[in-house]
């Protein structure tokens, strides 16, 4: 996996929780910026990315948020210039993810130059009246504005998020969201339904009755977009997660990833070790699960005192962190191939799920071969079912 | 004491009229307990009394007063359990008594209830002491109530004793009336012992504690006794009344009242009304003994099959304190290992299930309530049947009867109409009306008890905004065209949903249960097909689509730990789901058929 050869980790996730507005069906953590708070948590990372740079060599490094874009040039060239100094920086994809309301041909250089080779940009909707709805700080022209800047600052490596069965979201405005974006030719498409976490007022709505949700509509779109992307060029490598797969760079097998999938996340699922920086952030280090306080201040004050701001632990037994890993690698298309799982948990898929495998292809979910298990398209939808089958 | 001196008298009241404000009054004023334990007892039995909307039965209160002819008396106030599921044992605990007070609100008049229970006191010759209570109201109309008095009960209403129990207004007035309206006790004549049981509770050291009046001869520690019903003899261990606590006496006279233990090991072998007399002499049983019959059957199983050992213990011991209740194993394919459970009516059902959960922590599931149909077959044998799975094949079957009931409702005027529209939808029939006064009127009617088992007290309350009053009485079996309706989940019969309905309402019910069905089963990977069938013929259909996804939501690094907890979560929550032909049915379905 992404831990690197002489054992330190691979992986690097740092949360920067701040936001211009906190969009309606958001649950990470974030906060309305002030300058100050922000000054202090851009001290407070760097100590503790000082703290972890001595086990960490990241060949891929996620700033994600929050809006880590809404950090100005001389806060990020100071995070840069830090992890340059600690030797954090050439990282084989570095992921910045952006607002387009706060994209600026300036910061895109900055980061260009420091070795970030991916950005990602939060779209969500190219309906104005759906970005409204959501809280969403942008307009659809600024997504437009963003991409060409990006474009023109030299990044090669574009992700869009999308986000379908919105409220109030019709097939057609999807089918149009879908074009206009697909138009652009990004390298990477993000695309997930709409997720109605608990103490959101997205959530709030639905539970007063605001609004219905459609399964049937959702499910629409989520074919439509399957389809879409696939005649864009976009291969699907994961549930919400679509890649280019670059010229020339035929894949060796039908299993392999696209070429310009992201690495950081195919980590995730594939239950490899990362670093997770910044208020809330997750971090998984040879089966340990930690989270930081999702709380800046606390987060700030803990690393002033020299300290890392963990706010839980979490372990799993060894067979339980196997069905863990099972079931959430089954999200990528791919599946698991059976050494890779082995190499990674110690178990064998084909010893302790045998069974569990041959339930899901009596089903039409499953297909497996001597070396792989992996969910079929039909399967795919259902991949909650199948994971939960995996759990141990 | 001797039985000159000696009244045994009961309180009928309907609930909220203010029987145990004026109990508590009366053990004061005799000074049997303490203004501060009246007070704790007051806040105590209020509670009680308003969570459940009835009153909990006590022990029976032994009271000394010095009437004002200056001799002292032994009062013993016997109580009744307020509801009508239990009107055998009101009547045998009137049959302990030679009186009865007699509780009308001055503002809310006589009640359904009330006169139920004033006949059950009637036919037992009970001298009854009319008290009217609440006069201390802004809106009480003690005229008006007098009349009604007068008009349903057919009591003088010269004879009223205006009252206020909160105030302490009238409460020596009732005293004296006690002592010199209600007779003494009479020796029955016979030779040798007979009491009374009339009630039993279980102690974990003492066994069963038996609620005894003496009607003849006297009852002491070390005397060899039989109780005539169950045919069992027993050692007498102790004797004594209630102050309202217990204490021992060294006899228990002629027309005494309070309990006796013998090393009884379980309530069951203590029927209610049984007579105790001596065993080397016995005389006869007192008359008016029942053997009681469950009127209201319904399955109960533990939600997690786990638990069925656990809830096998739980209610044998429930059973220790109410004889009344009955149960048996049975098994359903549906929800597995449980219990077919008796019960005297609707409220004693509520009470044993709420006191499982409550009391004794039980995650369980209750079943459909049925009464129990007889059923005559075409060779003539007559089975009784209170589980819908075993009702014959319909070519067995000569005739089907069912239980009915005389029930009375009482409601202000204006609700008439859709008072006799709700008896007709329950296939009941308006025998007569009686006016009671110029606002309110009764109504007599004969429904079957199968009918008013769910929603028809709750649809009076509605109906009439709380101002509608019922009651009933059994009134024996009468024929009736009825079918078993079964629900059919992807064509397999689910034998929880079953149940036995009149031919007339059986679409109807098939239709809502099915829409039910179709809302509470969950959308699974493939088309649920909901049918309701009598006989084999299918009479409403459903289905529940197929679900097409069940995730196209993004998962990263952050968001495992969440998403591996509800997914263990679903996993177990459907371990809990009962599988049906491979569809997945939530015990929530179970519940809400039940309301359906």
């Amino acid at each position: 996996m992404l831990d690197s050869c002489d054992g330190r980790v691979g992986g690097l996730y740092v949360h920067v929780p701040f936001c211009a507005q906190k969009c309606i069906y958001c649950a990470f953590y974030s906060e309305a910026s002030s300058g100050e708070l922000i000054q202090r948590y851009v001290r407070a990372l760097i100590r503790e990315l000082e703290l972890v740079a001595p086990a960490l060599k990241p060949r891929t490094i996620f700033f994600g948020g929050g809006t880590p874009s809404l950090l100005n040039l001389r806060q990020w060239s100071e995070i840069l210039s830090a992890m340059d100094r600690l030797n954090l920086l050439g990282a084989e994809e570095f992921t910045v993810e952006c607002n387009p309301a706060t994209v600026s041909l300036d910061k895109a250089r900055l980061l260009r130059e420091h070795g970030v080779n991916r950005l990602s940009l939060g779209v969500q909707s190219l309906d104005a009246s759906l970005l409204d709805r959501l809280g969403r700080v942008h307009t659809r022209d600024m997504v437009f504005r963003s991409f060409e800047i990006l474009r023109r600052a030299g990044f090669d490596n574009l992700n869009l998020d999308l986000m379908f069965a919105i409220p109030g979201q019709t097939l057609e405005v999807w089918r149009q969201t879908l074009r206009e974006a697909l138009a652009l030719g990004s390298e990477h498409l993000s695309s997930y339904e709409v997720i109605y976490e608990e103490d959101t007022p997205l959530f709030q709505q639905l539970q007063a009755g605001r609004f219905d949700r459609d399964e049937d509509l959702a499910c629409a779109m989520y074919e439509e977009l399957v389809e879409r992307a696939a005649s864009a060029g976009l291969c699907q490598y994961e549930i919400a997660n679509f890649a280019r797969n670059e010229k020339g760079a035929s894949p060796k097998s039908p299993h392999s990833l696209p070429t310009r999938a992201c690495r950081h996340n195919v980590n995730y699922w594939r239950g490899g070790s990362f670093h997770g920086l910044g208020p809330s952030a997750t971090e998984y280090i040879g089966g340990v699960r930690t989270r930081n306080w999702a709380n800046t201040q606390r987060y700030c004050e803990q690393l002033e005192q020299g300290k890392r701001a963990l706010e839980s632990r979490e372990e799993l037994a060894p067979f339980a962190r196997a069905g863990e890993t099972a079931a959430f690698g089954l999200r990528m298309v791919a599946g698991w191939p059976f050494e890779d799982f082995q190499r990674t948990t110690g178990h064998d898929l084909r010893r302790e799920w045998a069974s569990d495998m041959e339930t899901l292809v009596r089903r039409g979910w499953g297909e497996r071969s001597r070396e792989s298990f992996r969910l079929s398209p039909t399967g795919l939808r259902f991949a909650d079912a199948a994971a939960e089958l995996f759990l141990r | 004491m001797d039985a000159a001196h000696i009244r045994n008298f009961s309180i009928i009241a309907h609930i909220d009229h203010g029987k145990t404000t004026l109990s508590d009054r009366l053990l004061h004023r005799t000074g049997t307990i303490s203004t501060r334990e009246m007070e704790d007892q007051l806040l105590d039995s209020m509670d009680l009394e308003r969570e459940r909307g009835i009153t909990i039965k006590a022990h029976p209160v032994t009271m000394l007063y010095r009437a004002k002819n200056g001799e002292d008396y032994e009062l013993n106030l016997i109580d009744t359990p307020g509801h009508v599921d239990f009107t055998y044992e009101v009547s045998r605990s009137l049959s302990a008594c030679e009186g009865a007070l007699l509780i009308v609100d001055a503002a809310q008049g006589v009640e359904a209830q009330t006169v139920a229970n004033v006949h059950l006191a009637m036919k037992q010759n009970l001298t009854i002491i009319p008290v009217i209570n609440k006069i201390d109201l802004p809106h009480a109309d003690v005229a008006l109530a007098k009349q009604q008095l007068e008009d349903i009960l057919a009591i003088p209403a010269e004879t009223a004793i205006p009252a206020s129990a909160k105030e302490g207004i009238g409460i020596e007035e009732i005293l004296e009336a006690i002592v010199e309206r209600i007779p003494p006790p009479k020796p029955t004549g016979q030779g040798s012992l007979q009491a009374l049981a009339f009630d039993s509770y279980f102690d974990t050291y003492k066994g069963v504690v038996t609620h005894v009046r003496v009607f003849n001869g006297e009852l002491k520690p070390g005397m060899n006794i039989k109780l005539l019903h169950s045919g069992k003899n027993y050692e007498v261990k102790e004797v004594g009344s209630f102050n309202p606590k217990p204490y021992t006496r060294p006899r228990l006279e002629l027309g005494e009242t309070g309990f006796m233990t013998a090393n009884i090991k379980s309530a069951a072998e203590v029927k209610m009304g049984d007579t105790i007399t001596d065993a080397r002499n016995p005389a006869p049983q007192l008359p008016g003994f029942k053997e009681i019959h469950p009127m209201v059957f319904s399955g109960i199983y533990p939600i997690n099959t786990a638990d069925y050992e656990h809830l096998k213990q739980n209610m044998a011991k429930l059973q220790l304190n109410d004889s009344a209740f009955v149960y048996q194993a049975e098994t359903s394919v549906a929800l597995g290992f449980g219990f077919r459970c008796g019960f005297l009516g609707l409220l004693h059902m509520e009470i044993v299930q709420e006191r499982l959960r409550r009391e004794y922590g039980m995650d369980i599931i209750a079943t459909y309530p049925s009464v129990v149909y007889r059923v005559t077959m075409t060779d003539q044998t007559v089975k009784e049947i209170d589980n819908p799975a075993f009702l014959p094949e319909p070519n067995y079957i000569e005739k089907i009867e069912e239980p009915m009931v005389k029930a009375f409702i009482i409601c202000p005027n204006e609700y008439i109409g859709d008072m006799m529209a709700l008896v007709s939808e329950k296939r009941g029939t308006l025998d007569h009306t009686e006016t009671l006064d110029t606002k309110r009127v009764m109504l007599h009617n004969l429904v079957p008890l199968g009918e008013i088992l769910i929603d028809f007290h709750d649809r009076i309350k509605s109906i009439t905004r709380g101002y509608g009053s019922m009651d009933y009485e059994h009134a024996g079996y009468q024929a009736s065209e009825m079918v078993k309706l079964d629900m059919l989940v992807n064509g397999e019969s689910v034998d929880a949903f079953s149940c036995i309905v009149h031919r007339s309402k059986a679409e109807g019910r098939g239709r809502a249960l099915a829409l039910k069905l179709k809302e509470v089963i969950p959308r699974q990977q493939y088309q649920v097909k909901i049918q309701a069938a009598i006989g084999g013929k299918i009479i409403a259909s459903e289905s529940v689509s197929a679900l097409r996804k069940d995730v196209t939501a993004k998962c990263y690094g952050g968001d495992i730990t969440r998403k591996r907890k509800l997914l263990e979560k679903q996993k177990e929550g459907k371990k809990r789901m009962k599988s049906v032909g491979s569809v997945n049915i939530p015990q929530e379905a179970f519940i809400e058929v039940l309301k359906t």
